[in-house]
């Protein structure tokens, strides 16, 4: 399977960065780079980002995001909570709040829409798993969505139930969408089943596997305007507080510039977005600024490029 | 199946359901009248025949407030949808068909929605068993008169073990997708009802009802340009084994018996009906004799057997308000709108500021 040939050389990915350390450039590349690509080759294609909490898409592949939407793509976000436990405020404050915030963020980078699926936060076992994944699948029927980019459902020592528990339910709709008698009655409103065709699933921790490297480096500003947006959680005005947090003390940091906006780029650029040449297994990439998925390719299965394979060494003339 | 016990029916003054609901076309029988003079509890005592296993709770509660849902000539409904909920292929021939059919008549289109895959269902392997039942869901809408059945294919005998908040979806989308505006399937409070796929079906049914016309239910589906759509009225079966239902409605089926025979027909190779009559008529011919009431074919029997014998027990809750057959329900009608009786108040009663 097309599966297996990508997992074999994300393990070589994983393994080199392992057991070489950070940085280390002795370790070889093997994961596949993204780079960007002329014109807008994916015009008419549809992509669904799915992610938890507000600031995860934009932290760990806004760059991407915006690269495939500079490419042509049509990008939908879902968002399965409704963050009520981060920012500090009473519970209905924190979703009003991330509710405008999300929407404004999404804006930023791009999307069309937003589905906003509401779980409470972190009372991700009080759901039916069966139910979230039969709404991701109304959704990506509903889209026509060719390609999704999600958590990798097998990402280590993630505390956050949200981000496996979406991670899982997401690898499970995909590959149950375009199957006929999962969820059939949505034919009765009209949409109908749709198989999703690539996904690219990124994890929080370093060291996970990994066998695709997006070059974002001509995107990377999209990315820290998405950044920006995240104000209740994600670090979007962190740059502004640290600016009057110095300035009450008599100083001045010259990255953090003369205003807020510009503070909180700045802080997001510097210290929240590492250059790929410190961001553990993609220094040795040679890419300014980089972001790692294990991404799938369920065009044609692996029996399928087997057999196109054979065909070509082996078929003879009649 | 072994047949439950049951009790001879009882009589009690139920409280008032709904009377802002009647629908206008009903009226009561006469000999209903009658009886309530008589007798501060509305006593009915009718005698279960003892052929059907599977036939309407006998120990019910009739509301002094009953209305006998007559048939409607013209098509009165036409343009209004309903659903017939059923966890099992048979469920809707013997407890509901009547009122299906009377429904169609009457001008609404009506659609099965059936809960369960049958699995443990039906002569053969599983997946024999399963197949031949899906093709019958057809058969049984077409007796009805109704558009088609749509499957959801939980395991039967398991549905307990599935989370209701994915039933409650599923249906709130089927609902709002075909605009239902009427209801039909399990009382969820039938007592002591052993089957989990008939309390599950019904209790995952009523909040779906009213979760069907919300806002911010599954706010996708409204963006597939799927809106909400209330469920305006409900009819509840009652299968009580013991215990008691509360009944508020009997519908007169008298001109659609016919029709309930033939889907009860439709059920073959599971439940009480099917083809059990000339299976019946082939086994005494072997032994050498007949039973009249099954004529001289197979289709004879087979309807024979289900009119003559498994449709009695409808046609005695019948005879006991004037009708020849009759279905018993729980009907709850359009939610109470304290809105436009505060409009009328204020039209009423308001006086000018000076």
């Amino acid at each position: 399977m097309g599966k297996i040939n990508n997992i074999s050389k994300a393990v070589l990915g994983s393994v080199a960065a392992g057991m070489t350390g950070a940085g280390n450039a002795a370790a070889a590349p093997v994961a596949e780079v993204e780079s960007p690509a002329n014109g807008r080759p994916h015009r008419g294609k549809v992509f669904v980002a799915v992610h938890a909490h507000l600031d995860d898409i934009p932290r760990y592949c806004g760059g991407t995001i915006a690269k495939l939407l500079k490419e042509g793509y049509t990008g939908y976000l879902v968002r399965t909570t409704n963050d009520e436990k981060i920012g500090g405020l009473t519970n209905a404050n924190n979703v009003l709040v991330h509710e405008q915030e999300h929407l404004n963020m999404a804006k930023a980078l791009g999307f069309k829409d937003v589905f906003e699926l509401y779980t409470r936060e972190h009372r991700v076992h009080d759901i039916s798993p069966i139910e979230i994944r039969g709404r991701l699948i109304f959704i990506f029927r509903y889209l026509k969505a060719d390609t999704v980019i999600s958590y990798n459902p097998r990402m280590n020592c993630e505390e956050d139930s949200d981000r496996l528990f979406a991670g899982k339910a997401v690898e499970e709709a995909c590959h149950m969408s375009g199957m006929d008698n999962d969820f059939p009655e949505y034919k009765e409103g009209g949409v109908y089943p749709y198989s999703v065709s690539e996904r690219y699933c990124f994890s929080t921790n370093p060291g996970d596997m990994f066998n695709r490297v997006v070059d974002i480096g001509s995107t990377i500003e999209g990315k820290i305007n998405a950044i920006a947006e995240c104000k209740i959680r994600g670090g979007g005005v962190k740059g502004a507080e640290l600016r009057k947090e110095l300035a009450a003390q008599g100083k001045k940091l010259a990255i953090l510039g003369n205003n807020d906006a510009a503070a909180n780029r700045e802080y997001i650029r510097n210290f929240i977005m590492k250059p790929s040449s410190t961001f553990e297994g993609i220094d040795n990439y040679g890419l300014e600024y980089a972001e790692r998925f294990m991404y799938f390719d369920d065009r044609k299965t692996g029996e399928e490029l087997a057999v196109e394979d054979y065909i070509k060494t082996n078929a003879e003339k009649l | 199946m072994e047949r439950r016990k049951f009790f001879g029916s009882t009589l009690a003054g139920g409280a008032l359901l709904g009377s802002k609901s009647a629908r206008a076309q009903t009226k009561q029988s006469d000999s209903f009248a009658k009886t309530k003079k008589s007798n501060p509890f509305f006593k009915v005592d009718y005698e279960m025949s003892g052929y059907n296993p599977f036939s309407i709770s006998s120990d019910v509660i009739f509301d002094k407030d009953l209305v006998i849902e007559h048939a409607v000539k013209g098509q009165p409904h036409k343009g209004k949808v309903f659903v017939a909920i059923q966890p099992h292929a048979d469920d809707i021939p013997l407890y509901c068909s009547g009122l299906c059919s009377k429904l169609v008549n009457e001008g609404y289109t009506g659609h099965i929605i059936r809960m369960t895959n049958e699995d443990m269902s039906g002569r053969g392997t599983v997946g024999e068993g399963m197949a031949y039942i899906e093709l019958h869901d057809a058969n049984i809408a077409k007796a009805c008169g109704m558009e088609k059945s749509i499957d959801l294919n939980f395991s039967k005998h398991r549905l307990e073990t599935v989370h209701i908040q994915e039933l409650k979806m599923r249906l709130v989308f089927l609902f709002r997708a075909l605009k239902v505006d009427t209801v039909i399937t399990f009382d969820p409070y039938n007592s002591y009802e052993e089957n989990p796929d008939h309390w599950m079906t019904a209790y995952a049914t009523m909040p779906a009802c009213w979760h069907a016309g919300g806002g911010k239910e599954y706010p996708e589906f409204r963006k597939a340009g799927i809106d909400g759509h209330s469920v305006r009225e409900k009819y509840y079966y009652p299968r009580s084994p013991q215990g008691h239902n509360i009944i508020n409605r009997i519908v007169d089926i008298s001109d659609v018996i016919d029709q309930k025979v033939k889907a009860n027909i439709a059920s073959v190779n599971f439940g009480p009906a099917g083809i059990n009559g000339s299976v019946l008529r082939q086994r005494l011919a072997q032994e050498g004799k007949r039973l009249p009431i099954l004529g001289n074919t197979d289709d004879e029997a087979n309807f024979n057997y289900i009119k003559d014998l498994l449709m009695e027990d409808w046609h005695a809750l019948g005879k006991e308000f004037g009708l020849e057959y009759a279905e018993a329900y729980h009907y709850i009608g359009p939610d109470y709108d304290g809105y436009s009786s505060i409009s009328e108040y204020v039209e009423k009663n308001a006086v000018p500021l000076k």
